[in-house]
C-alpha cells in the first residue's frame, strides 16, 4: 500500500504543491493509501451557498442539476462548486481503513459523517438517486476518501441519521458561538432563522443569559415568526440584511444606540458585510460564517467607516463541535422538533 | 449647504441602500459639497499594492495604459475601486473646503496637508489629469479632487518627516498597529510577505512585542528583499520561499520551531493562494491575521476546516485606534526603518 501525506497532498493532480482544497483537480481513484479511509457514500449534504447557486444556474430543473453535479465531480474529482468555492459534507459507511489511519477505534461498517468539506474530499459518484430541495441533500451511490487530517463523527444511536447530519453540517457555528458570547452580551444573529442561525440563536440565548439580548435578523417572515414562537431570541427583526441602513436603524433602536458586542453572520447571500460591521460596537466582534462573505468588502468596509472591531473568518472546525451541536438536539426538544420537521 | 449622512450614503447612486464602499457608482460632483464633508485638493494617490499590481499587469507595464485604466475606473464608478481586486488605496492632498456642520467639530483647517486613511474604494474622486506614475512605489500624482465623509479617518502630515515618507507608512498603518495588539512576549511569530512595506513594519513591531524570549520569522519572496530584511536585523530568522507552496514552507517552519509551529502568523503578501500556508504554519490554538487584500474568504474558511485546524483567522482591519500615530512613531524610533522607507518609497 502506498504511503500518503497527512493532508492528502498525494492526491493533488494540479496545480502541484497545493493542498487538496485549493487544488483544481484531485485524484479520485478509489483504492486507498496507507493513512486513508474509504467510505461508501449514501448522502451528500451540499453547502447551502453551493446548492442555491446550482439550483439557480439550472433554474430548478432536477435533471440539469444532476448533470451539473456529475460534471463538477468529473472535472475536479471532488464536489467543489466552481462558483462559490464551497462544498458540504457527506454521510456513509466505512468500507476500508488504511493501516496507518490514526483512529484505531473506528471499525468497518461504522456509519460516519465527514466533517471536512466536500471541497477537498475525493469523490466518485456512480448514481444520483434523489435531490431534495428542502434540505440541500443529494442521495447517491458513491465512494469517497477521508485523509488522515480529516475530521468526522460517528453517527450517534440516539439521534436519527438525517437529523444528525443536518446538525453536524453546521456544527462549527454553535461551537464558535459558545466560545464568543459572554453573560450579559448583546448579540446580533444575521440570518438567524436558517439552519446554523437557529443553533447559534439557541446557544447565544444560553450564554448571554437573562441579562443579555439576542437580536435575530431574518429575511423570511415565516422563519422570523418561528424564532419568535420558539423563544430563540429576545428580539426579531424582519428585514433584508443587504439593506444596511434599515437593519442598522432597527438594531440601534433596540440597543439604545449602543450596537452589539458580538455579531454572527449566517446568511448565504452576498453583500451583508457592511450591515454586520455597522451594527457592532467599537471593540466588538463580527463572526462571518457565511461562505458568501467577501474578504475585501469586510476589510475595507470596517476601515471605510473607521470602526475598530475584530472581523473573524468563520472556521467550520472547533474542538468538540460535533458533540456540542448534537447535545443541543439532546437538550432542546424545541430545536429537535424544528430540525426534524425542516431538515429530515 | 445640503445635509449629508455620516457614512456618505447621500453620494451613493447605485445600488440604492448600500454604503459608498460596496456601491457600484457614487456621485463625484465636487462643485458643491454637503454640510458634513471635507473637500480635498488631491496631489498624490497611493494605490493599494494588490490593485496596482493588477492594473500594471493588465496594462502590460505600459504607463499610458495604466493611466487609461485608472481614468476609466473613476469615470465608471466615481471612485478608484479596482473592479478585480475590490481594493483602493489612499490619497494625499490639501484641505480646500470644510462643510458647515463640521466647523468647530474637526481639528482641520483649510490649507492643512492631510492623508486620508479610509480606502479610495469609497472616496468620491475626480481626476482632471494624471501627471506622473511612479510604478516602483505604487504612487500616482494627479490634479484632482476628493471628498472625505464625516466618518472618514485621516492623518495630518507631520512636519518632522517628508510627506512621501509619511504617506507610504500611513498607507499600511493598520498592520503594525494590529501586530502590536496581537503579539505577546515569548510568542513565535511568522510574517509572510515580510520584505514588503507593511511586512517590514510588522517585523519590527513583532520583535519589539515578542521580546528576547520570542522568535520572529520573516518569509520573503525575492532574494533582494530577503537580503534587505536580513540586514535590517529585526527578525530572528529570514528565509526566501514561494508562499503559494504550502508544503515546502510548512516543512521549513517545522524545522525552525522544532515542530511547535507559530502562535501568530501575519500575512502581508499581495498575491493569491497563500491562505493554506498561513494556516498550516500556525499552531492549532494560534491566530492568523490576513492583511493581504488578495485573501479569499472561502479558501481560508474551508482550508482550516479541511485540515482540522482550530486556528482563529482574522480579517485585517485597516483601522484601529491610534494606528497613524503608532506607525509614524516607528519611523521616528527606528533609524533603520526610516532609512529603508526613504530609499524605497519616498
Amino acid at each position: 500500500m502506498k504511503k500518503g501525506c497527512k493532508y492528502g497532498t498525494h492526491r493533488v493532480i494540479e496545480p502541484k504543491g497545493t493542498l487538496p482544497q485549493p487544488a483544481l483537480k484531485v485524484d479520485n481513484t478509489m483504492s486507498i493509501y496507507d493513512n486513508e479511509l474509504l467510505i461508501d457514500v449514501t448522502t451528500l449534504n451540499i453547502d447551502s451557498a453551493s446548492f442555491t447557486q446550482i439550483k439557480k444556474a439550472c433554474k430548478g430543473d432536477i435533471e440539469k442539476m444532476e448533470e451539473m453535479i456529475f460534471s463538477i465531480v468529473e472535472e475536479r474529482g471532488k464536489m467543489q462548486n466552481p462558483v462559490t468555492g464551497s462544498g458540504g459534507m457527506l454521510i456513509g459507511k466505512v468500507k476500508e481503513i488504511g493501516p496507518n489511519f490514526p483512529d484505531k477505534s473506528l471499525k468497518i461498517g461504522d456509519k460516519i459523517a465527514t466533517l471536512v468539506s466536500l471541497s477537498l474530499t475525493p469523490l466518485k459518484i456512480s448514481r444520483i438517486k434523489n435531490i431534495n430541495f428542502d434540505n440541500d441533500q443529494v442521495d447517491v451511490e458513491a465512494q469517497a476518501i477521508l485523509f488522515e487530517s480529516g475530521i468526522y463523527a460517528v453517527l450517534p444511536d440516539d439521534i436519527p441519521e438525517k437529523l444528525a447530519l443536518a446538525v453536524l453540517d453546521v456544527a462549527g457555528a454553535p461551537a464558535q458561538t459558545e466560545r464568543l458570547v459572554k453573560k450579559g452580551n448583546t448579540v446580533c444573529i444575521i440570518g438567524g432563522g436558517g439552519k446554523s442561525g437557529v443553533l447559534c440563536s439557541y446557544q447565544a440565548m444560553k450564554n448571554a443569559g437573562p441579562t443579555g439580548k439576542v437580536i435575530v435578523v431574518e429575511y423570511s417572515k415565516e422563519n422570523a415568526q418561528r424564532i419568535q414562537d420558539l423563544n430563540l431570541a429576545t428580539h426579531v427583526i424582519v428585514a433584508d440584511a443587504t439593506n444596511v441602513m434599515e437593519v442598522y436603524n432597527k438594531v440601534m433602536e433596540i440597543t439604545n444606540g449602543e450596537g452589539c458586542d458580538v455579531t454572527i453572520n449566517n446568511v448565504n447571500v452576498p453583500s451583508t458585510e457592511m450591515t454586520s460591521i455597522l451594527v457592532t460596537k467599537d471593540d466588538g466582534l463580527v463572526y462571518f460564517f457565511s461562505m458568501a462573505t467577501s474578504f475585501s468588502k469586510a476589510a475595507l468596509g470596517a476601515e471605510g467607516v473607521g470602526k475598530d472591531i475584530n472581523l473573524i473568518v468563520g472556521n467550520g472546525y472547533a474542538r468538540g463541535h460535533a458533540e456540542l451541536s448534537l447535545n443541543i438536539i439532546r437538550e432542546s426538544e424545541t430545536v429537535k422538533e424544528l430540525f426534524s420537521k425542516l431538515y429530515v | 449647504m445640503k445635509k449629508g449622512n455620516k457614512y456618505g450614503t447621500h453620494r451613493v447612486i447605485e445600488p440604492k441602500g448600500v454604503l459608498p464602499q460596496p456601491a457600484n457608482r457614487i456621485d463625484n460632483n465636487m462643485d458643491e459639497i454637503y454640510d458634513n464633508e471635507i473637500l480635498i485638493n488631491v496631489k498624490t494617490l497611493n494605490i493599494d499594492s494588490a490593485s496596482f499590481t493588477q492594473i500594471e499587469e493588465q496594462a502590460g507595464g505600459d504607463e499610458k495604459k495604466i493611466a487609461e485604466i485608472m481614468l476609466d475606473i473613476v469615470a465608471k464608478q466615481g471612485k478608484h475601486r479596482n473592479p478585480v481586486t475590490g481594493s483602493g488605496g489612499m490619497l494625499l492632498g490639501v484641505v480646500e473646503k470644510i462643510g458647515d456642520a463640521l466647523v468647530g467639530k474637526t481639528d482641520l483647517k483649510v490649507g492643512d496637508k492631510i492623508a486620508t486613511l479610509v480606502s479610495l474604494s469609497l472616496t468620491p474622486l475626480r481626476i482632471d489629469k494624471i501627471k506622473d506614475i511612479r510604478k516602483d512605489i505604487d504612487q500616482v500624482d494627479i490634479d484632482g479632487k476628493a471628498i472625505l465623509f464625516e466618518s472618514g479617518i485621516y492623518a495630518k502630515i507631520p512636519e518632522d518627516m517628508p510627506e512621501n515618507l509619511a504617506l507610504s507608512a500611513l498607507d499600511v498603518a493598520g498592520a503594525p498597529a494590529q501586530t502590536a495588539k496581537l503579539v505577546k512576549p515569548g510568542d513565535t511569530v511568522l510574517i509572510i510577505g515580510a520584505g514588503g512595506k507593511s511586512g517590514m513594519l510588522c517585523c519590527y513591531e513583532a520583535k519589539k512585542r515578542a521580546g528576547v524570549t520570542g522568535k520572529v520569522i520573516g518569509l520573503c519572496h525575492s532574494e533582494k528583499s530577503t537580503k534587505r530584511l536580513q540586514e535590517l536585523g529585526f527578525c530572528d530568522y529570514v528565509f526566501s520561499a514561494d508562499a503559494t507552496q504550502p508544503v515546502p514552507v510548512l516543512e521549513k517552519i517545522e524545522e525552525l520551531t522544532n515542530g511547535q509551529m507559530c502562535d501568530v502568523t501575519i500575512n502581508n503578501v499581495n498575491i493569491t493562494d497563500t491562505e493554506m500556508t498561513s494556516i498550516l504554519c500556525t499552531k492549532d490554538t494560534g491566530v492568523v491575521y490576513f492583511f493581504s487584500m488578495a485573501t479569499s474568504f472561502t479558501k481560508a474558511a474551508l482550508g482550516a476546516e479541511g485540515v482540522g485546524s482550530d486556528v482563529t483567522m482574522i480579517v485585517g482591519n485597516g483601522y484601529t485606534r491610534g494606528h497613524a500615530e503608532i506607525t509614524l512613531q516607528l519611523l521616528r524610533e527606528s533609524e533603520k526603518l526610516r532609512k529603508v522607507f526613504t530609499e524605497l518609497y519616498a
